[in-house]
């Protein structure tokens, strides 16, 4: 019976492999001279490609992360590309002397104190880290429409049986919120499904910031067994 | 020459890690950035020798690298050069020259500034055609690319006016450039050497060259879509012996242009794990030679279509089809001599190129390519495209089959 409910947990896990590369919540942040609160995915997106030097009339420069699941789950949700792509992307500015290797940090700490002290810096963290002296920017959608804001968040528990085996990943969820902030719904997208209830039976408990309708969002939850 | 590649191989790899420590310091409290690359080539063909080299025999005279420094001197102010020298059979010859040198002040998103010795934005990849670790192919489609004319389109000396102009309605984004400048040959180009197989030395070749590139990121995710315009008007001084006129000796020579201009057209498509390119150049020359006396109106056109395909993180395949053609008519003393190339089914006036390739990335800094080309022509009238006389003193065959290994590092 243990035997079952293991193959089961492995065979969930094998179709959605590509997934493990993927990762945390992220959050944006920029460093206090930046004038804007609120950028939206394709303004980033031109930040961080180099297409972008100023926003809101202030100079603004991208600071990334050197790997690890932030920095992967940053690059596929915002930028559409590799690491390597990106380097090679950079690489190509580099040498025709149209631009200069952004600066790559080995930590989310090491990232807020950088753009904290940097003019212009915008850059990423997992949405847990600890931000003192920068500012968090709200990340619009297509519409114009701001990401809703998390006020409270539960950490999913950590199913047991899958942790004593190694065996993570990330996972991905459709959460409906209502207008008051609530969590009406969240569906699986992607990821083990035995990982994925868990962080369901978590995300229904969250709040976000109340807003003028009922929205959807996309939520990637990492499970490190280590 | 096996053992001069081995000797480069060895180099790439344990000069890597040492090198990549070196690549950013600190002058005056400004961070400097230094990168670099060195590739190195192997190539082997059956039918013509390629590219300069005795293909035949197998060659190794395929090296080029570059060395890049550069530093923001302010937020919007940054300087930097890179050096670049290549060997390709008998083109470069190890002469180092500046790439380029490029002071560039970004007012803004939608409106900058660069000037001094600037690379010129023409197509896809006119720009970053010596990287060689930033494609999958070891060599781009030579229809478009031709790498022994490289010269002639790499840079000017003059300024650029760029931007990056957001459209409304979520329509994507339009990225300009509009240029102009002084192009300078490198004596040990193509054209130089097409033409001292008839007797000519040049001392200097360039002259004007301006233009403009437009290029859209368009809504539908991954797809670009471009125009390139480029205008030049140039001057080439040397000696010769004049074919009209034997009896007269070596005589100064000169050329210039009445016209010439190119248009390029790109559209580029990447989605998931695979990349699609094509682009088609039509390059049209009316120059004038020896003194005047003579002209020669060159209709180059050539496209491609390509497409790559990531495997795996660190492997890659491709393959293109690239398609040259070009006519050739002389006018005045010299059309008594030279007959028109009008036919662009002769093996003498087309290229036909099909091309498969595999990359692999041994280390992030260290790439390693084979491919292999089916040619069918030479192309080889009265422009330079990749297979010359020198090479093939006994006359052209009509088909070449070529397989090309390189391998590249960079930091």
């Amino acid at each position: 019976m243990q035997f079952l409910k293991l193959l089961l947990v492995v065979a969930g896990l094998f179709p959605f492999v590509p997934e493990m590369a993927l990762a945390a919540d992220i959050k944006v942040i920029a460093n206090s001279s930046v004038t804007i609160d609120t950028i939206s995915a394709r303004e980033l997106k031109n930040v961080f490609l180099g297409g972008k030097s100023s926003l809101g009339g202030a100079h603004v420069e991208p600071v990334l992360e050197k790997g690890g699941l932030t920095h992967q789950a940053f690059l596929k949700k915002f930028i559409g590309r590799s690491d390597d792509e990106l380097q090679k992307y950079y690489l190509a500015l580099v040498f025709t002397g149209r631009g200069s290797m952004p600066k790559a940090l080995a930590s989310d700490e090491e990232v807020v104190a950088y753009v904290a002290k940097t003019r212009g810096a915008i850059g990423y963290v997992s949405a847990g880290t600890d931000a003192p002296g920068v500012k968090v920017l709200t990340i619009s959608d297509a519409t114009g429409n701001p990401e809703r804001r998390l006020t409270f968040r539960v950490e999913p528990e950590y199913p047991e049986e899958l942790q004593k085996r190694s065996i993570g990943g990330t996972v991905r969820l459709k959460v409906t919120i209502a207008a008051t902030g609530n969590v009406e719904n969240a569906e699986l997208l992607g990821g083990n499904p035995v990982l994925g209830d868990a962080a369901i039976a978590a995300v229904a408990k969250w709040k976000y910031a109340p807003a003028a309708s009922r929205t959807t969002a996309e939520v990637s939850i990492p499970f490190d067994p280590h | 020459m096996y053992r001069r590649i081995a000797f480069w191989i060895c180099c790439l790899f344990l000069a890597g890690r040492s090198l990549l420590r070196a690549q950013e310091f600190k002058l005056f409290e400004h961070d400097v950035q230094v990168h670099g690359w060195l590739s190195q080539g192997f190539a082997y063909s059956n039918g013509n020798n390629w590219l300069t080299m005795n293909t035949n025999s197998g060659s190794g005279a395929m090296t080029d690298m570059g060395l890049n420094m550069s530093t923001r001197i302010t937020d919007n102010f940054r300087v930097g050069a890179l050096v670049y020298d290549r060997n390709l059979g008998k083109l470069g010859q190890w002469h180092p020259s500046l790439d380029w040198a490029v002071a560039d002040y970004r007012v803004t998103s939608w409106f900058g500034i660069r000037g001094g010795k600037v690379k010129t934005v023409l197509g896809l990849y006119n720009d970053t055609q010596d990287q060689d670790f930033l494609h999958t192919f070891a060599l781009l489609p030579q229809s478009v690319y031709p790498t022994d004319l490289r010269d002639t389109t790499i840079a000017h000396l003059g300024g650029d006016i760029y931007g990056r102009i957001p459209l409304p309605r979520q329509l994507g984004d339009l990225d300009y450039t509009v240029y102009a400048g002084h192009r300078s040959d490198s004596i040990y180009s193509g054209y130089p050497y097409l033409i001292s197989q008839f007797g000519i030395l040049p001392k200097s070749l360039g002259g004007l060259q301006y233009g403009a590139d437009l290029r859209w990121s368009t809504p539908l995710k991954g797809l670009l879509l471009g125009g390139s315009r480029m205008d030049q008007d140039t001057t080439g001084k040397g000696s010769g012996v004049n074919p009209t006129n034997f009896a007269a000796g070596v005589v100064p020579y000169s050329e210039f242009s009445k016209a010439d201009w190119t248009n390029q057209f790109y559209g580029e498509y990447e989605v998931g794990r695979l990349q699609i390119d094509s682009e088609y150049r039509r390059y049209l020359r009316d120059q004038m030679l020896w003194a005047g006396t003579s002209e020669n109106v060159t209709d180059v056109r050539g496209w491609y279509v390509s497409g790559t395909y990531r495997i795996a993180k660190r492997l890659e395949v491709g393959s293109y089809y690239s398609r040259y053609s070009t006519t050739s008519i002389f006018w005045g003393a010299l059309a008594a001599l030279v007959p028109k190339q009008t036919d662009i089914s002769l093996p003498a006036n087309h290229i036909y190129d099909k091309v498969i390739t595999a990359r692999v990335d041994l280390k992030k800094f260290w790439n390693v390519k084979v491919e292999g080309h089916f040619m069918d022509g030479y192309g080889a009238s009265n422009y330079p495209d990749g297979f010359y006389l020198q090479e093939n003193p006994n006359g052209f065959k009509p088909n070449t089959n070529a397989l090309v290994v390189k391998t590249g590092f960079n930091f």
